[in-house]
């Protein structure tokens, strides 16, 4: 079957499904708008004693902190939920069912859920990016806005390789259900732009978990201090984050002897 | 009075020789909780230098002292959370608990109190690597140190009493996560949790002056970390104790209620 | 004698918010909701007294468990009077919980990852058992139920009989006067379940305590109770000797016959239910039972013929059937 025919299907599925608990957009939407609040007091406190901090202007924050809301709501509809399904499925022998059907394996597990009301976090990241221009006065050309979408699609495909190399790991180690945990808490470090940690926490946000190329260098590209190289260093990082995460899958999956275990 | 002491025992028994088999699983959680203050340890740390070594007051070894100080409080302050309500009513363990002759809250309060007793000793190590990353700076009295000891665990309480108010909503309804969100939010920026309040402006400053909220973080952070007197240190216990006292007051009225409501539609 | 439970004309009705599809429908009922009232006890009324034990039957949905949280305290009484050794349940006083236990099959009390001892020395503290009573009770029942090498193994290493086991010792440590037991034998193998009924008749005994039991499984309560109680739709159906249910409810026995000629019909006697080789057996209306055996016996070659009840389940399964029918 055809992967993009498979995603939309199971995405149209997912929508039905969400479609039923209307009162969740509501909750959704009272729950960004307190993310947002709270972030707002965090960035005044901030400009209430500096103007910039390491080199970033308040309006280039606040695009920092949209990116990293849209992300955020990337990875809670689409990323977390299926690596959250698979681990449980891993657990519980009850990943057969995937395993057997005629499609790719690793595609299917990445396209099974879809949390839809979670996007209520993509509009308002792109809200307060928007917000975020009109207040830097500048315009957005259309190089700048290209490299933006580019680099947000790097890091996410980056940082949905990250998470099923870590899910990976549960089909030798059963108990990683706290890695979600440890993960949200290292993805709230992309907040800030990634320059500002010293050297032995950027190096671990880079290529580790890397919160710096799904959200700092999207927010680079939008500021205007993205140059073709870095773009370039991230597409070379994303094909290696893709190819150790799917070699990472297989070799799990060969290792995955089913319910019997 | 003796019976209490009793229970109190035996159920803190019972939490350390569980907890103590999930010390690995415990301090996944704890390095995982860590990430929260160094980020703003490390954003201050930056203003700060910026500014010439200080910010609101506080130096850059102040900064560290303060948020290494903060690992252990929202240690301590890590309480039954209105969640964990949701689920012990819809699973029915609530009706279990209330077969007992002892007050359900009487029991959370006992195995928390003892994973504290696990927690504290695991956090010893963290706080040793912390500050030899960040060099926090000290000047700590004996006076401070025996506040201090005291003081975590009126935040502990006072956060259980605040928690347990919360859960009990969900005696009444279960669509309730956007009023903890909204609770979290809240405390988030008035119990110094995010920065210390001594740099909040000035009326949120006096605002959280009448919530109880700053007791459960600033407060016993700044035992250790600022410069109090005594006279300020024991006054501050006192506030604690009042919050905790109001809070069982207001704690045993709403439970009168809860219980009509649960006994009403069902357990 | 007072008894020790006495239940009279208790109600117990829920309202039910009626749920409409849609998100308007979903907004209105934050503000008026519309109530639908399900009646789950229907002024039901009954004594128990001490020593009893007395079967609680009926279908799923029929009543039973909300009776017993009704009498554990957990439950408001819509209307009648409730009344336990003294006590009124819903007060929940501390001494009526002392002396009193619920005991549900599928919930677990005693902590997971800890050897069941450990969690005894809680129950102990949370009843207040002064410590000579508690270590005799303790070491009696691990006897009784044969657990002297299972109580310093983590509870999660046990199987499932084993941790009810473990779990009834932990219920019934402080001693109550009152047992309420639901389903306590829910899923275990047939000598697990012997085991807790031969352990629940011995504390009854020996305690002389009051046991009120719900059971799915027809085995326990023939066992264990004289008297059963049965409710349907939140009502009252039955109460008195569990022998005497079988004779008002039966109209029909059974007859077991065996010929020498497998082939013989014998459909004109009675409703043949089974033909096993040479055996036969027909259900036979109770007042023609002894005009068939007399019919059966002159006009075929009879090498054995027995007359039984209907067996208890199924006599239970026509109670509830006959009773739908009648709606």
């Amino acid at each position: 079957m055809n992967p993009i025919k498979l995603a939309l299907t199971y995405l149209r599925i997912g929508v039905l499904n969400e479609m039923q608990y209307r009162v969740n957009f509501f909750i959704q939407l009272l729950q960004s708008f307190i993310s947002v609040a709270t972030g707002l007091i965090g960035l005044s406190l901030v400009f209430g004693q500096v103007t910039t901090l390491a080199g970033w202007s308040r309006p280039e924050l606040l695009a920092v902190m949209g990116v990293h809301l849209l992300m955020g709501g990337v990875i809670r509809s689409i990323i977390q939920p299926n690596m959250e399904r698979l681990m449980d499925d891993v657990r519980n022998g009850t990943l057969d069912f995937a395993l057997t059907k005629p499609a790719d394996a690793q595609t299917l597990i990445s396209v099974r859920e879809f949390r839809f009301w979670q996007l209520v976090d993509v509009i308002v990241g792109m809200v307060v990016i928007s917000i975020a221009f009109f207040q830097l006065k500048s315009s957005l050309g259309i190089f700048q806005l290209l490299g933006f979408l580019a680099a947000l699609l790097m890091g996410g495909v980056m940082l949905y390789s990250v998470w099923l190399m870590v899910t990976s790991i549960s089909f030798w180690v059963i108990r990683v259900q706290d890695i979600s945990n440890l993960f949200e808490g290292l993805y709230a470090a992309g907040r800030w732009p990634i320059g500002i940690y010293p050297d032995w926490l950027r190096t671990g946000l880079t290529f580790l978990v890397p919160v710096a190329f799904a959200v700092t260098v999207p927010a680079e590209a939008l500021t205007n201090r993205l140059d073709g190289t870095s773009l370039l260093f991230a597409f070379g990082m994303t094909i290696l984050f893709v190819i150790f995460a799917r070699g990472l899958w297989l070799l799990g999956l060969s290792n995955y002897s089913g319910a019997s275990s | 009075m003796k019976r209490y002491i009793d229970f109190y025992l035996a159920s803190m028994k019972i939490s350390i020789l569980e907890q103590i088999q999930y010390s690995v699983a415990n301090y996944f959680y704890m390095i995982g909780m860590i990430t929260e203050p160094v980020i703003y340890l490390v954003v201050w740390t930056t203003i700060a230098k910026q500014q010439g070594g200080s910010a609101g007051g506080y130096t850059v070894g102040a900064f560290a002292a303060y948020y290494i100080i903060w690992t252990l409080v929202r240690n301590m302050n890590i309480v039954f959370t209105p969640y964990g309500w949701e689920w012990r009513i819809r699973e029915g363990r609530l009706s279990m608990e209330l077969m007992r002759p002892i007050h359900p809250i009487h029991g959370d309060v006992a195995f928390f109190a003892g994973w504290k007793f696990v927690v504290i000793l695991l956090w010893l190590p963290l706080a040793a690597i912390l500050s030899w990353i960040f060099r926090p700076t000290f000047d700590i009295r004996w006076m401070e140190v025996i506040v201090f000891a005291l003081a975590i665990w009126g935040a502990y309480l006072i956060r259980t009493m605040l928690l347990s108010l919360l859960g009990m909503i969900t005696f009444w309804t279960t669509r309730v996560s956007a009023i903890f969100e909204l609770y979290f939010g809240l405390e988030l920026i008035l119990s110094g949790r995010l920065v210390p309040m001594t740099i909040m402006p000035a009326w949120v400053q006096s605002l959280s002056n009448y919530l109880p909220f700053k007791w459960t973080f600033f407060f016993p952070i700044e035992v250790l970390v600022g410069n109090m007197t005594d006279a300020q240190l024991w006054s501050g216990i006192c506030m604690q104790a009042l919050w905790v006292g109001s809070g069982i007051l207001i704690l045993n009225l709403i439970w009168g209620f809860a219980i009509k409501q649960y006994s009403a539609v069902g357990g | 004698m007072t008894p020790a439970i006495s239940v009279s004309k208790l109600s117990k009705h829920y309202k039910v918010p009626e749920r409409e599809g849609g998100m308007k429908a979903a907004v209105a009922s934050l503000f008026n909701r519309k109530y639908r009232t399900v009646k789950a006890v229907d002024d039901i009324s009954f004594s128990i007294e001490p020593g009893e034990i007395v079967g609680f039957l009926g279908p799923n949905g029929a009543g039973k468990t909300t009776t017993l949280k009704v009498l554990s305290g957990l439950l408001h009484p819509t209307e009648g009077m409730v009344n336990v050794i003294g006590y009124e349940p819903t007060k929940r006083s501390h001494d009526y919980l002392r002396q009193v236990a619920l005991v549900m099959g599928n919930r677990n009390q005693l902590s997971w990852d800890l050897p069941a001892i450990d969690s005894f020395e809680l129950q102990r503290a949370i009843y207040s058992i002064p410590a000579s009573e508690f270590k005799k009770t303790r070491d009696d029942f691990i006897d009784l139920l044969e657990l002297k090498d299972l109580v310093n193994k983590p509870i999660r290493n046990l199987s499932l009989g084993e941790r009810m086991k473990m779990e009834i010792v932990g219920a019934l440590l402080h001693r109550p006067k009152v047992l309420f037991l639901d389903e306590p034998t829910i899923g275990l193998d047939v000598t697990m379940q012997r085991r807790i009924r031969a352990f629940i008749k011995e504390y009854n005994q020996r305690w002389g305590a009051t046991v009120l039991l719900t059971s799915h499984y027809m085995a326990d309560v023939e066992a264990l109770c004289k008297r059963v109680i049965v409710i349907h739709h939140g009502q009252t159906l039955f109460d008195g000797e569990l022998s005497r249910l079988v004779t008002q409810f039966s109209s029909f026995k059974t007859l077991g016959v065996t010929l020498p000629n497998p082939e013989a019909d014998l459909s004109q006697y009675g409703e043949v239910l089974t033909r096993d080789g040479a055996r036969v057996t027909l259900r036979v209306a109770k007042s023609k039972t002894s005009q068939v055996t007399a019919n059966l016996l002159s006009d075929l070659q009879v090498d054995d013929l027995t007359v039984e009840d209907t067996p208890i389940d199924d006599v239970i399964d026509s109670v509830f059937t006959s009773t739908e029918e009648a709606k």
